[in-house]
């Protein structure tokens, strides 16, 4: 302990950085090992541009199934795509898409491949009885609330849906996103023509239907389809860009059939998050300042749940 | 400007100071400070931070000085009270927002603070704890009024999160014209010359004391047939619960005489309960609950090993406490605590699991050979470590320091702040200072300062506490009035 | 620090209250046992009424020459009468007393502008002692003059206190004088 303006003769012992020991410095003394145990960017990954690409190629990807999700709305909503036909072509794809999936799977767990099918084939059965039971409700559900704050309530679902996707494990795609596109695609199904007139002076003959097939479709792009692209991206890598590519040219094609300005946009949206964004990153990095030292909280990285389980 | 006063500033030699209380010489030693320190956390909020404003007031009260302490109210704890040796604290009407912290709008705290030291003639405002908005206000206003100010950081923060870029910035602004700060620790002290981007050389490091003759040994309450582990702190994920519940199975498969007794609340109970659910331990491991201060020491003394699993601790006053007690003390290395005690009083382990399992099997180990010092050898060399004494010595030199220095006025300070904190935050806390500023010119104008009645002084070189003590003729009626205000709970708001 | 002893008299003697108004404090001395203290505000002035009554008038005459509405003059006339007469029985306090009987009791006394009084008379054994409090104030801490009373179940416990002077509040030397009289007749019983 010393004073504090004034350090007494020359100190001859070293500094220590302890407390139990009175040392021969003032309290406020600076010794040239301040700070010695500073250290920077300590973790710092250093990141390769195609493969943040390809990172980024995923949320490409949800964005697409947005835009793919809107457009076939729009093409309902004109009255330009009837919903049998839709739901005809949801059938072929769920059917092509699961024999895909199927294809995929890993070798290991082929032995409870039958268990599987058939357990699936129940959640698929209770699925659509339930929605086709409930569709005229769903229908009516958001029906008296005025149609810009359905929109808006839509955009913002949709928005939360982008937002709240687990990206980094998309399958099976996490509660809080499907429960917000499932949301959006009820208050887009409101206000499908069957109640309304069609400006052509005809009524659909079913909007029941039309609700059916939204969630239907709602399902088949938000849940089902995460889940084959995650497959495929992780048994058929090369497949998967292609797919990848192939998807955002049909978002990019279909939306623009109806909205070419819409089309810009989102091929614009696509262009900046897939090559953009990661260029940005991989910029960005040599800015990075980050200090660490032995004032860090300690972290736990042991599973300590085996204990408990 | 707001400069009141300029004190003297010449440095006096140690040796000149009154030491004896008792004998109040008419001619007082140029060199005694009115001191505020002011932090949300004080008693009947319990804690490190709590006991170290209490003990140092304590200590310099004892050392001559005139001392206050500003809080805000706890429940029907509102207005004026005195403590032991008529330490008076305010409890001010401030809002409470979260966890005990008052909210801050940087002004609706000035009128009152101004008040306060105005009337107690203050000319050192000590703000305690980087948690507390009202240290932070009253910082601000002292900086204002123009008097001098020290800060004493009792916490460590990271830089990683959101958060902490937040509070570190608030930090800089808070701390960029304040005159001297104290840390805890040289680990503390680092962090906060990074947080707060100060100048390393008005950062004095004091660490925090234990009062010994409350930690005393006492091995006839332990038992001979066991090895008893205690635990006392917070279940909180930041004293590494989590480590702990790893711990606890691993070793008791291990060693069927071993005990653990663990003390505190918190969140993280439930995954010690979960433990000893799972692997039976009911009978080994004894969840205490919740421990008045008094009951530390008597738990403490059941144990042979002391464990800490912290992960982050400025100084972590426990082990310091366990050591006193005559424990064997096993602690993670993180943040200040490799400083505080000796390599011989210490087993330190990294903050796992493994780690912990090993240094307490160690010490398990040579507990069981006997090759362990005795606890009242612990406690003779811990004793001597850590005194409130010595705390309030090298805190009194500090503020013989800061006493001699300038406090800068409004035009420097707003240059400072927008030189050093940056463009959008400077700028935005200089216009702030400018407001506070026009606000105290205002409330100058509304109360004059020559209408507040300057307090009775309990504390300090004429304080009438001692007087009341002495029972000395001419103080008989405010001894009087200071017993009757003492004594009962009629501090009103009129 | 006023730490000079104000020694006790008969005479009238002015001091501030806590906003700067000049207040004054008469002290009669009975008897041995029994004084009286006189706090005394400054008197209602009629120039600032007159300001305040010409406001109001001033104003409703504004709304009236707008909305050309003569309700607005009469509810101007009838706000400022009955403002005055509520002001002057119920918020202005002329003069607050405080009667110390040695043995007796105390009586607390406040007049008002208009004449009105209210009275409270506290018993001897009820009172416990006179202490000079501090306490918070409308953004401020103040000292104020009050009565701490006994509570009848613990002999050594306060149950309520009553503040004392309580409109003009007086600063610091003229509660040190009071208290210090009142003290002299409390050691005496």
């Amino acid at each position: 302990m010393g004073a504090d303006s004034g350090a007494g003769p020359g100190p001859s012992v070293p500094w220590r950085k302890v407390l139990w020991e009175r040392q021969p410095f003032p309290d406020n003394y600076v010794d040239r090992r301040f700070l010695e145990e500073l250290r920077r960017n300590e973790d710092l990954r250093q990141y390769r541009y195609w493969a943040v690409v390809r990172e980024a190629g995923l949320v490409a990807q949800q964005i697409t199934c947005v835009a793919l999700f809107v457009t076939l709305w729009l093409y309902m909503e004109q009255g330009l795509l009837s919903p049998a036909t839709l739901l005809w072509t949801g059938l072929l794809c769920a059917l092509l898409g699961y024999g895909l999936y199927q294809a995929l799977a890993p070798q290991a767990d082929s032995d409870n491949q039958q268990r599987t099918r058939w357990s699936d084939l129940q959640s698929a059965a209770i699925f659509l009885s339930f929605t086709f039971g409930f569709s005229p409700v769903l229908r009516t559900l958001t029906e008296s609330v005025s149609t810009d704050t359905v929109y808006a309530m839509t955009a913002l679902m949709l928005l939360a849906h982008l937002v709240a996707f687990p990206y980094a494990q998309p399958s099976p795609p996490g509660s809080l996103s499907l429960n917000a596109a499932l949301f959006a695609s009820v208050c887009l199904a409101s206000r499908l023509p069957g109640d309304r007139h069609i400006p052509g002076g005809a009524h659909s003959p079913s909007s029941s239907l039309h609700t059916f097939t939204m969630l239907c479709w709602a399902l088949l792009v938000f849940a089902l389809w995460p889940c084959l692209r995650q497959r495929l991206r992780e048994r058929a890598p090369s497949g998967f860009g292609c797919v990848c590519v192939l998807m955002g040219m049909c978002g990019v094609v279909g939306l623009g059939s109806l909205w070419p300005g819409g089309a810009v946009l989102l091929a614009a949206a696509l262009g900046a998050v897939t090559l953009l964004c990661p260029l940005l990153l991989i910029r960005l990095q040599s800015d990075k300042d980050n200090i660490q030292g032995p004032w860090d909280e300690a972290e736990i990285r042991e599973d300590l749940a085996r204990f408990l389980h | 400007m707001g400069q009141r006063r300029r004190e003297a500033a010449v440095p006096s030699p140690p040796g000149n100071r009154h030491s004896d209380m008792l004998t109040v010489a008419p001619q007082v030693p140029a060199k005694k400070h009115n001191i505020c320190m002011v932090s949300d956390f004080f008693y009947p909020n319990m804690g490190g931070v709590e006991s170290h404003i209490y003990q140092l007031s304590q200590c310099l009260i004892e050392k001559g000085h005139k001392v206050v302490i500003a809080t805000h109210a706890y429940g029907t704890r509102k207005g004026v009270r005195y403590l032991t040796n008529g330490l008076k604290v305010y409890y001010l009407p401030l809002q409470v927002m979260y966890n005990q912290s008052t909210s801050t709008t940087c002004f609706h705290s000035l009128p009152l603070l101004r008040s306060v030291f105005t009337r107690e003639r203050i000319t050192l405002v000590h703000a305690h704890s980087s948690f507390s908005a009202m240290a932070h206000d009253a910082l601000f206003h002292a900086k204002t009024m123009g008097l001098n100010t020290v800060f004493t950081d009792h916490s460590l923060f990271g830089f990683a999160d959101v958060s902490s870029v937040l509070t570190n910035k608030l930090l800089t602004v808070s701390l960029c014209d304040t005159n001297h700060i104290v840390c805890v620790s040289y680990t503390s002290k680092e962090n906060t010359v990074l947080r707060a981007a100060l100048n390393p050389e008005i950062v004095s490091v004091i660490p925090n004391a234990v009062d010994p003759t409350d930690f005393t040994p006492d091995p006839s309450q332990r038992h001979d047939d066991r090895i008893t582990i205690v635990v006392v702190s917070r279940l909180v994920y930041r004293k590494g619960i989590d480590l702990l519940g790893g711990i606890i199975p691993d070793l008791c498969l291990k060693h069927p005489d071993l005990h653990f007794l663990i003390g505190g609340e918190g969140p993280k109970r439930i995954v010690l309960e979960e433990v000893r659910e799972k692997y039976q331990l009911h009978d080994r491991v004894r969840l205490l609950g919740a421990l008045e201060h008094k009951d530390v020491r008597r738990v403490l003394v059941q144990g042979h090993i002391f464990l800490n699993t912290s992960l982050t601790e400025a100084f972590c006053m426990a082990i310091v406490e366990g050591a006193s007690c005559g424990l064997q003390v096993v602690s993670t290395r993180v943040g200040g605590i490799p400083e505080v005690l000796p390599e011989d009083l210490i087993t330190l382990c990294d903050p796992t699991v493994r780690s912990l399992c090993e240094g307490l099997e160690n010490v398990i180990a040579r507990q069981r050979s006997g090759s362990v010092a005795s606890p009242a050898s612990i406690h003779a060399k811990v004793c001597t470590l850590y005194t409130w004494r010595n705390v309030a010595e090298r805190t009194e030199k500090v503020y013989d320091r800061v006493a001699g220095q300038e406090v800068l006025p409004l035009d420097r300070r707003l240059v400072r702040l927008t030189t050093h904190c940056g463009h959008v935050a400077g700028s935005l806390f200089a216009f702030v200072a400018v407001l506070d500023f026009l606000f105290l010119l205002f409330l100058r104008w509304l109360f004059p300062d020559h209408l507040m009645d300057v307090a009775m002084d309990t504390t300090g070189p004429q304080g009438l506490w001692r007087g009341a003590l002495d029972d000395r003729k001419g103080t008989r009626s405010k001894s009087a009035m200071l017993k009757n205000e003492k004594a009962g709970p009629h501090q009103t708001k009129l | 620090m006023q730490n000079g002893d104000p020694h006790i008299g008969m005479e009238d003697e002015t001091y501030t209250d806590i906003n700067g108004k000049a207040i004054s404090l008469e002290c009669q001395s009975h008897s041995g046992f029994c004084r009286e203290f006189t706090v005394s505000s400054a008197k209602v002035s009629i120039g600032r009424v007159m300001v305040y009554t010409c406001a109001v008038w001033l104003s409703a005459y504004t709304i009236f020459f707008f909305t050309e509405n003569t309700a607005v003059l009469s509810g101007a006339i009838i706000v400022t009468l009955v403002g005055m007469m509520v002001h002057i029985h119920f918020v202005k306090v002329d003069h607050e007393t405080l009667l110390v009987i040695g043995s007796l009791g105390v009586q607390v006394s406040s007049s008002y502008a208009s004449g009105r009084e209210s009275t409270d008379f506290i018993e001897m054994d009820k009172i416990k002692d006179i202490v000079i409090n501090e306490a918070i104030h409308m953004q401020r801490v103040i000292y104020y003059l009050c009565i701490l009373l006994k509570d009848p179940t613990d002999p050594e416990g306060v149950s309520s206190v009553v503040p004392l002077f309580q409109s003009s509040k007086p600063r610091l030397n003229c509660l040190i004088k009071v208290y210090k009289s009142c003290q002299e007749i409390l050691a005496k019983c």
